[in-house]
């Protein structure tokens, strides 16, 4: 193998070379001797000897030529030599290589983060045919899907290879020393069929355990992570979950990957499409998933649904006439919501990375010019054109490399922080630094050498075939390349900063709303508790004498309980049925459904305006044979009473979680008895909707508590939880959180993604700094001659420092007004994630462009500066 | 010293290296310089320096086999020595110089 043993002896080239001369050398030395035997002088035979061979020193490269792989040996040659620029230059040198090193560091790490979640598809087989069904209605915008409809679609469509839906709810497990919360979804028949996932260990479930006449054992699925903690043995079939008091056998165990419909689900029960709460088509709990059949389109699939949907309408007109149905991708579901920052961050740190890349290409331009010389000379010695933009560019490919290298370390230290600050992310424990992350950094490691080196190799090679050695005529356009450089970092990153600055006005907007309920001193916890354990009536009195324990301990101002923390975003609106006497027996509205204990509002510090508090709803009979109390919202009344007053008017749907969740089997009317102010229960950053408050001590066996303490809540939540502890011995506190920091949590994506960019920003405008304090120096360096002229003729240094810091800063200026043109581009991708600022927020903008003056005039003075104020006779002398 | 009138032809220079060493095992430069200039009576001359990257490409095509050695004066000396493969590519460049010659003999003879 030819090529091999060349390869070798490139990489060994100082071996082949001595090896060569010692052959070349030999044969000289043998014609001397004979020379010198045929009777010629010592001196005369050498010199004869040599002339005979001819040009010793073209034969011995002739001769290594033949023997390398010569473009791997001038490769080889070049980074040699760019090696060694390095290590003469360590400081231009490191600062290079650092800033790449973020630079793609931070690039590979956001795309591994792309890559992860919004690229690769679910880990299912055929995932991409795997569909969300949800059913849509006019008022109530986005539902979830009636069991007796979903069974309908599953029916009749001709698209799909199968329909099924699942519902999640809290469960308390047992099974071990204390009781632990864990997240159930409830499925329906063929719904591992659906996903198309088996399980590792075991069996799902049959038919028949999804009926309601089905006597045989209950049965639960469990996840590998449970499985292991217990015992990674195959006798966990054997072994029965507790949850609540019932002993349940577990059937079968789902491979690690699979954590559907949620990462944190613990066990799959099977539900009963065909028990008698589910056959009404207004109680709506599932959400459906499909896998079309192969080859069909979504659009296809949702023509047949509404196709479906419509002949339902025919059927039953009452409950299916506004009914439509919604398909979404189930990737775009799991993902979707993460697709705009995810974007945003990606582009931003590219631009960031393209800024990086042009500042470093400034620096090599002008240190090729300091060059000048060294180049001039290898011209001079037979340098081809290429050779000379080869090396050039080996220097820039070097740099990169090395960047990158240290760039992987950067990235796979910034996936970690990643999995950390963003535990929320889809997918997030998907993220890793592999194989395609690895292709990707180098991609870029090529595109940033090509960008850093090209415009010192044209510039260079170019000006030499035109003038040889004429320093003084090139450097005027070399210096206009260079500010043109600087203008494209300043234009961009005033496109970066506009963006981080949009966005953090954004938090601070929302940081100002006014959220109607206050959130300080409030700590929220929740006690367990668990559907069948207890009848109704006993979960009615065990959660009132709690409230009362808790109401009369010393460090609790006040306390109740709620179906959903306030201010934190969870869609919750559904429909409700109005019967007054002025709007007719059966008017239907949608709102929210909050499901609360009286002191709620007090807790919360959200007014009554009018009316009075409702009252708790009694002991025992519940929901059955007493008329519970409600009240709403302002914003209720504006919109559906239309200025009448509130009082008196009865609502009904507000409990029908309970009859979903099987706590009650149908539930009676709610009488409006006060009317409290808008509050933005569902998140800063919304609008109150119209909410009705339904007040039942039992919205769940283990509801949310919300206390008012009368100190810090951290501080007092030891004491609190002692106190619960002491009323109910057998039951566990868990989620014990301040109400501030949960609201905190739920903008934590927001909060990071602001950060993460105004990070970025601020890095963009150091680097910008870095390219004006640079070039001017470089053009201060150039300039010496000529300032130092204008001053020994008695110019002012003040007007001199003047005059170079406006050159500066009228480029930077037209390079900010370009970049206003790109932010307003940009930050329109933005409008989703903005509130209270628009994307053009003028003050926004003008402050960024005040920003990057500012910084521009401040990198500008010191070179200014010392230009000014150098020696004019040193410097003449010197030229 | 006579200068050489008769410069070797590219690609003679294979053929004459070849059949040099297909007659002798074993060979440093030097000796297959003067063994044409003796055995052709002193009408070619292998011009001394293009000789060594002949030598070395025929080596990279895998005709030649070097390797280092001694010569009877006690010098280190690069010994070259014929492959198999070198073999057939000597019948070869025989068979092509033959018919070279042959041609070129039938032009001149051609009146």
């Amino acid at each position: 193998m030819p090529w091999l043993r060349r390869f070798v002896n490139t990489i060994r080239s100082s071996r082949l070379q001595r090896d060569i001369d010692r052959e070349i050398a030999f044969h000289i030395r043998e014609r001397e001797d004979e020379l010198r035997a045929n009777g010629l002088p010592a001196d005369e035979a050498r010199r004869r000897a040599g002339r005979q061979f001819g040009n010793a020193s073209v034969q011995r490269e002739r001769t290594r030529d033949v023997d390398t792989a010569v473009l791997v040996d001038a490769l080889l040659r070049n980074v040699r030599l760019a090696l060694r620029g390095m290590r003469r230059t360590p400081g231009f040198s490191a600062a290079v290589v650092l800033t790449l090193a973020l630079g793609i560091g931070a690039n590979s790490a956001v795309f591994s983060a792309i890559d992860a979640v919004l690229l690769r598809p679910l880990p299912f087989p055929d995932s991409d045919r795997l569909v969300q069904l949800t059913q849509t209605q006019p008022a109530a915008g986005e539902t979830h899907v009636a069991p007796i409809r979903l069974r309908d679609w599953n029916r009749l469509n001709s698209t799909f290879e199968g329909i099924a839906g699942y519902f999640t709810s809290d469960v308390v497990d047992t099974s071990g020393g204390l009781p632990e919360r864990v997240l159930a979804a409830r499925v329906t028949r063929g719904f591992f069929d659906v996903l198309d996932v088996r399980p590792a260990v075991g069996r799902t479930f049959i038919a028949e355990e999804h009926l309601y006449a089905y006597k045989g054992p209950e049965a639960v699925i469990v996840t590998d992570r449970r499985w292991r903690s217990l015992s990674s043995d195959r006798q966990v079939l054997d072994q029965p979950v507790r949850i609540g008091n019932a002993s349940i056998a577990t059937i079968g165990v789902m491979p690690a990957s699979f954590r559907f419909p949620a990462a944190d689900v613990g066990v799959w029960t099977a539900d009963e499409d065909d028990a008698p709460w589910g056959q009404l088509r207004t109680q709506t709990w599932y959400t459906g998933i499909g896998r079309l059949k192969p080859g069909v389109t979504i659009e296809q699939a949702r023509a047949d649904l509404e196709r479906v949907q419509a002949s339902l309408a025919a059927q039953y007109p009452d409950t299916d006439r506004q009914i439509g149905v919604r398909l979404v991708p189930l990737k775009e579901t799991v993902v979707g919501s993460t697709r705009p920052s995810l974007w945003i961050l990606f582009g931003a740190v590219s631009v960031l990375l393209l800024i990086a890349c042009i500042n470093i290409a400034a620096l090599l331009l002008s240190r090729a010019a300091r060059r000048e010389q060294e180049i001039v000379v290898r011209y001079a010695l037979g340098g081809s054109r290429a050779s000379v933009a080869a090396q050039l560019l080996t220097e820039a490919g070097v740099l990169a490399f090395v960047g990158a290298s240290v760039g992987l370390a950067v990235a796979v230290t910034a996936t970690r922080a990643l999995r950390l600050l963003a535990p929320e992310l889809p997918r997030v424990g998907e993220i890793a630094i592999d194989v395609r992350i690895l292709l990707y950094t180098m991609a870029c490691t090529v595109v940033v050498a090509i960008v850093c080196g090209l415009f010192p190799a044209l510039r260079s090679t170019r000006h030499m075939s035109v003038a040889p050695a004429s320093a003084r005529t090139t450097t005027s356009t070399r210096q206009s390349l260079q500010w043109l450089l600087v203008g494209v970092q300043v234009a961009l990153s005033v496109t970066l900063l506009a963006g981080a600055g949009l966005l953090v006005r954004s938090i601070d907007a929302m940081s100002r709303v006014e959220t109607g309920f206050h959130a300080e001193r409030v700590l929220t916890l929740r006690v367990s508790g668990q559907y069948g354990f207890e009848t109704n009536d006993a979960t009615v009195q065990r959660i009132n004498r709690l409230l009362d324990g808790l109401a009369t301990y010393p460090g609790v101002e006040s306390a109740a309980v709620t179906s959903r923390l306030p201010g934190i975003r969870e869609q919750q609106e559904q429909e409700f049925v109005l019967s007054d006497a002025a709007a007719g027996p059966s008017a239907r509205v949608v709102a929210a459904n909050v499901i609360v204990t009286p002191d709620y509002f007090r807790t919360l510090h959200i007014p009554i305006l009018t009316g009075d508090a409702c009252r708790r709803s009694p002991d025992a009979g519940g929901v059955k044979t007493a008329t519970t109390e409600a009240m709403v919202n302002r914003r209720f009344v504006e919109r559906y009473l239309g200025g009448r007053s509130a009082l008196g008017v009865h609502v009904t749907g507000g409990l029908d979680t309970l009859v979903k969740n099987r706590h009650i089997f149908a539930a009676a009317p709610s009488q409006i008895v006060g009317v409290v102010g808008d509050a933005r229960e569902d998140g800063q950053d919304r609008e109150p909707v119209p909410t009705v408050y339904t007040c039942f001590s039992a919205p769940h066996p283990a509801p949310w508590y919300v206390i008012r303490t009368a100190g810090n809540p951290v501080a007092e939540a030891a004491s609190v939880r002692r106190a619960i502890h002491a009323l109910e011995p057998s039951r566990s506190v868990y989620e014990i959180a301040p109400l501030e920091s949960r609201i905190e949590g739920a903008y934590a994506q927001n909060r990071l993604r602001t950060w993460l960019l105004s990070l970025f920003a601020m890095t963009a405008l150091a680097l910008v700094c870095a390219g004006v304090y640079g070039t001017l120096s470089y053009t201060v360096s150039l300039r010496r001659r000529e300032v130092a002229l204008r001053l020994a003729l008695g110019a002012l240094r003040r007007s001199v420092v003047q005059q170079l810091i406006a050159t500066s800063l009228r480029i930077v200026c037209l390079a900010a007004a370009c970049g206003l043109v790109l932010a307003l581009l940009f930050t329109r991708s933005l409008s989703t994630m903005l509130y209270g600022v628009t994307p053009t927020d003028p003050a926004t903008l003008a402050t960024v462009l005040v920003l990057v003056m500012v910084v521009a005039g401040i990198a500008a003075v010191i070179p200014a500066t010392r230009a000014a104020f150098m020696s004019p006779m040193r410097a003449l002398r010197e030229e | 010293m006579a200068v050489a009138k008769n410069d070797i032809l590219q690609g003679t220079l294979t053929l004459l290296v070849l059949k040099t060493l297909a007659s002798n095992k074993r060979l440093h430069g030097y000796a297959i310089t003067t063994h044409v200039q003796r055995v052709s009576g002193d009408l070619l001359r292998v011009e001394e320096g293009s000789l060594y990257p002949a030598l070395h490409r025929l080596e990279q095509q895998g005709w030649l086999k070097a390797e280092w050695g001694v010569t009877e004066k006690n010098r280190e000396a690069r010994f070259y020595s014929l492959t198999a493969k070198g073999r057939r590519q000597l019948a070869v460049e025989e068979d092509s110089w033959a018919r070279f010659t042959e041609g070129v003999g039938r032009v001149l003879r051609y009146v």
